[in-house]
């Protein structure tokens, strides 16, 4: 081995070593970068969601018949899924963040999240057709994909360095 | 081959209580009074049979899975375990604070007990999950 290389060994081994030192020493994982774009998906997801569902019910959006919503009390189920939709996206990004019950806390949403599709098809399937929603449709349409996600990230995300 | 698995006493407790409940459930909803199914019947009575239906579905599934689950495939008992739960918990939330308006379970004597007994399955189940993942960690 020629002395370049053996430097270049040397550095690589320094700071292989240091950037996992600092990171073990701030206790922070890093998560794949597959990871971090699904987390990411599955919070732009649900934001939007949610920020439509309070747009269209303020009628801050053009061209949306809202009276389907005073039909069957779907404006109140939708205002209370809504919020508590916001409080579990919540408790999974402290968990995500604290790095501490993270599956635990995407299999809550992925049973909310199913529960949710099941209710509303059993109640509303009679009385709610897909054109009378266009924009809330498209979410309802996507959430498998939403549910895939969380499901996805509950398996790749790491609670330990592979080392330990 | 089956190996014996060393779960506290309370663990099975609570196990038992979970499926003492599903089994009424289950029993109340199979045995419902004439009057009850009449088509003359509220939306909302309606709608909650329909609903209860689908529910029961999901339980008579959970109740055979589960056993299979916690015995053959030990390490994934706790994620069924907190699923189950939280499945216990959410359509709980749903009844009373989502769905207020919508369903309206039937005044029948056996229906009216199940009702009333679905917070002490929501904690039994939340002992059985705590345990279950509790006992992983410590075992590691």
């Amino acid at each position: 081995m020629n002395e370049k290389d053996t430097k270049n060994l040397e550095f690589a081994t320094i700071f292989g070593n240091a950037s996992n030192s600092q990171s073990k020493g701030k206790d922070h994982i890093v998560q794949s970068s597959s990871f971090r774009l699904i987390f990411s998906f599955i919070n732009l997801y649900a934001l939007i969601t949610i920020a439509l569902f309070f747009l269209v019910k303020g009628n801050l959006v053009g061209g949306v018949n809202t009276n389907f919503l005073e039909q069957g009390g779907f404006l109140y189920v939708l205002n209370a899924r809504a919020i508590i939709l916001l409080l579990l996206l919540i408790f999974l990004n402290v968990s995500a963040y604290y790095n501490y019950g993270f599956k635990y806390a995407c299999l809550v949403l992925i049973v909310y999240m199913l529960n949710s599709a099941i209710d509303n098809a059993v109640l509303y399937s009679g009385f709610m057709h897909l054109t009378d929603r266009p924009y809330l449709s498209a979410f309802a349409i996507t959430r498998p994909l939403f549910i895939i996600s969380l499901f996805w990230v509950m398996i790749i995300h790491k609670y330990k360095f592979k080392s330990d | 081959m089956y190996k014996g698995i060393e779960l506290t006493i309370s663990f099975w407790v609570a196990m038992s209580m979970s499926y003492a409940f599903c089994f009424s459930a289950l029993y109340a909803y199979a045995t419902l009074p004439d009057h009850l199914l009449d088509p003359n019947n509220t939306a909302q009575i309606k709608a909650t049979l329909k609903l209860s239906t689908v529910r029961l579905v999901i339980v008579s599934l959970a109740l055979i899975a589960y056993p299979i689950v916690l015995f053959k495939f030990f390490k994934y008992a706790k994620y069924v375990t907190v699923a189950l739960t939280s499945w216990a918990t959410t359509i709980y939330i749903d009844d009373y604070f989502v769905l207020v308006e919508i369903v309206e379970y039937p005044d029948s004597g056996l229906i009216s007990l199940v009702q009333m007994s679905r917070p002490i399955i929501i904690l039994s189940l939340i002992w059985m999950s705590f345990e279950l993942i509790f006992r992983s960690q410590t075992e590691v």
